[in-house]
């Protein structure tokens, strides 16, 4: 047997370990277009800041492949796979033949289609030479600005902060962080940040971005323009873009996979292609709060959709069952706060259960829909935060413990006796 | 596999566990240590209903843990079946995904504020602090199967004698 996993990250290192966990003796290979060993992503802020080196972002240990006997088939991009064949043809023209096929390819940074994107000094945060490539045009810097209000445009707002630049975050919607938190949990979350000194631009789109000047140029100021929706020109040496992602389908698209925005996949993480799985942000997957398949790309869910692909691929059906696809853990300054599921209920079936400390900046808030816990939003004290997401996850009436649930107490002792 | 096992009926809630278990985890193993330098117990005992009742991590078999550890600390061990952010090449960085994923709330953060505080089981020890100091018997580190077979025959003779 001939297992290939295309893509070294979160879902295909997971695959790739519980693969050779479960199959002692087949063959394991990973193609990875970079060049370099497992590193996490969510650790590229990390990098940033200047307190991760490029080996502490390496989120498996050095000998990793060697230990897993994984063959490793590094800076080479897979273009088309052939299904009938059962082969992958890589950019150096080498046909790789696989028994199972794993597409993990994840996602890449959107970049809206404004004037000026493709400037010098513009990059998105999603690739290690990114972080490279922005640590080396901020050491010119004094100014950046970055475009979005998500956990990527916030976490490298913090991090490009603590090395010392002027840090201006704009964000299209009124909030931080719209996709999960409501306006309560983002409105703490921003104080937060701006008491460090981080400036906020919000509700207000970008328009262009427009290049250096002649004289900028001639005097070597790089110093790019953002243009706002309103007319506001800020200034910036550097620009972010942090707008989302998406799925990097190109490779599946070859073997005539089905395709919506990502590659949606069965319970067993197979595609509609014979003996091709997916897992992690390229995947398509059941939400289980929703019902809904959709993207999920987070990283606990990608480990999850990888390991649960790998035991099917070696033969062992295992169900995925789906995961909570919204789900997310932040700190940024001072304060913690866990998003999850439906925490922004729009309708008058939901019931919301919710407390709020401003002078400890707490806040907590619990989303029910016909006695079962569908989403929640929890703020400075994130302790029990499992709790919750197990009851969301099972769909467990909540009815027995109601009153209990808002509880700063809360445990698992109320679940077990 | 020995795991540690609680019965609930058996707690006072006499906190005895969680000084074992900051002394075990303190500088010199012991309790002057684990005061001075405040060492964190990794064993929580919760009120439940007017009741107590410990909770700890179980070192499950499939761990959401170290699924969703995106530092790569998070680790079982697959000999001792030992589920840890410490000790291992990859440093927790104290995102608090773990907390977010653990369904029993056995992942707290540590009062440094920096990374995540677990029971390691005290790292191999032939049986560990919280099981050893445990006054009423509450807590035991023995066989899943003989710990399930006991309390089949506890029910067993309760339902047969109605009490």
């Amino acid at each position: 047997m001939h297992h290939v996993i295309i893509g070294n990250s979160a879902a295909g290192i997971r695959a790739a370990e519980t693969l050779r966990y479960l199959d002692p003796v087949s063959d394991i290979s990973i193609i990875s277009e970079e060049d370099i060993h497992a590193y996490s992503r969510c650790l590229l802020p990390d990098f940033l800041a200047g307190s991760r080196s490029e080996r502490e972002i390496y989120f498996r240990p050095e000998d990793f492949y060697a230990r897993n006997r994984i063959q490793t088939i590094f800076g080479s991009k897979a273009e088309s796979i052939d299904p009938e064949q059962r082969r992958v043809l890589l950019d150096d023209g080498t046909r790789l033949s696989y028994d199972k096929l794993l597409i993990a390819t994840g996602a890449s940074s959107t970049l809206p289609p404004i004037p000026g994107i493709d400037s010098p000094n513009v990059f998105g945060l999603r690739h290690l030479r990114d972080a490279r490539n922005i640590l080396k045009a901020c050491a010119k810097a004094r100014r950046v600005v970055i475009i979005g209000a998500g956990f990527v445009g916030l976490e490298a707002a913090t991090a490009l902060y603590r090395q010392g630049l002027e840090v201006t975050v704009v964000e299209k919607m009124p909030q931080i962080l719209p996709q999960q938190f409501d306006t309560l949990a983002a409105d703490i979350i921003l104080q937060d940040i701006q008491a460090e000194g981080i400036r906020f631009v919000l509700g207000r789109g970008i328009k262009e971005i427009s290049p250096p000047s002649v004289w900028g140029r001639i005097f070597s100021n790089p110093g790019c323009g953002v243009v706002l929706e309103d007319g506001t020109r800020l200034k910036a040496e550097v620009i972010i873009i942090a707008a989302g992602t998406r799925p990097n389908v190109e490779v599946a698209l070859s073997a005539g996979i089905k395709i919506n925005r990502g590659i949606p996949v069965n319970d067993f993480m197979e595609t509609n292609v014979p003996h091709i799985y997916a897992a992690g942000d390229v995947a398509e997957t059941k939400d289980v709060v929703t019902g809904q398949t959709g993207l999920t790309p987070i990283w606990p869910n990608a480990s999850a959709q990888g390991r649960t692909a790998a035991y099917n691929m070696v033969g062992h059906p295992k169900a995925y069952g789906g995961m909570i696809g919204l789900q997310n853990a932040v700190e940024f300054r001072d304060v913690p706060a866990i998003a999850m599921g439906i925490s922004r209920p729009a309708g008058a079936d939901y019931q919301v259960l919710s407390s709020y400390h401003p002078e400890k900046n707490r806040y907590k808030k619990l989303v029910l829909l016909n006695d079962r816990l569908v989403g929640m939003i929890l703020v400075g004290d994130i302790h029990q935060a499992g709790i919750y997401g197990a009851l969301i996850k099972n769909k467990a009436s909540v009815s027995r413990f109601n009153d209990l649930l808002l509880r700063d107490d809360f445990s698992y002792g109320y679940l077990a006796t | 596999m020995k795991q540690i096992m609680v019965d609930v009926e058996r707690c006072n809630g006499c906190l005895t566990c969680t000084l074992a278990c900051s002394a075990a985890h303190s500088l010199t193993d012991t309790i002057v240590a684990a005061m001075a330098a405040k060492t964190p117990a990794r064993i929580q005992v919760m009120p439940v209903k007017g009741k107590a009742v410990p909770l700890m991590c179980r070192h499950c078999e499939e761990p959401a843990c170290v699924d969703a550890c995106m530092a790569g600390a998070m680790q079982k061990d697959p000999v001792t079946g030992i589920v840890t952010n410490e000790g291992n090449e990859q440093a927790c960085v104290g995102c608090w995904m773990c907390i977010m994923a653990c369904p029993y709330g056995a992942v707290t953060q540590h009062p440094n504020g920096k990374t995540a505080l677990k029971c390691d089981r005290c790292r191999g020890r032939e049986t560990p602090a919280c099981v050893e100091s445990c006054p009423n018997n509450a807590l035991r580190f023995v066989e899943v199967g003989e710990f399930a077979a006991e309390k089949a025959a506890k029910t067993a003779v309760s339902q047969l004698t109605g009490t």
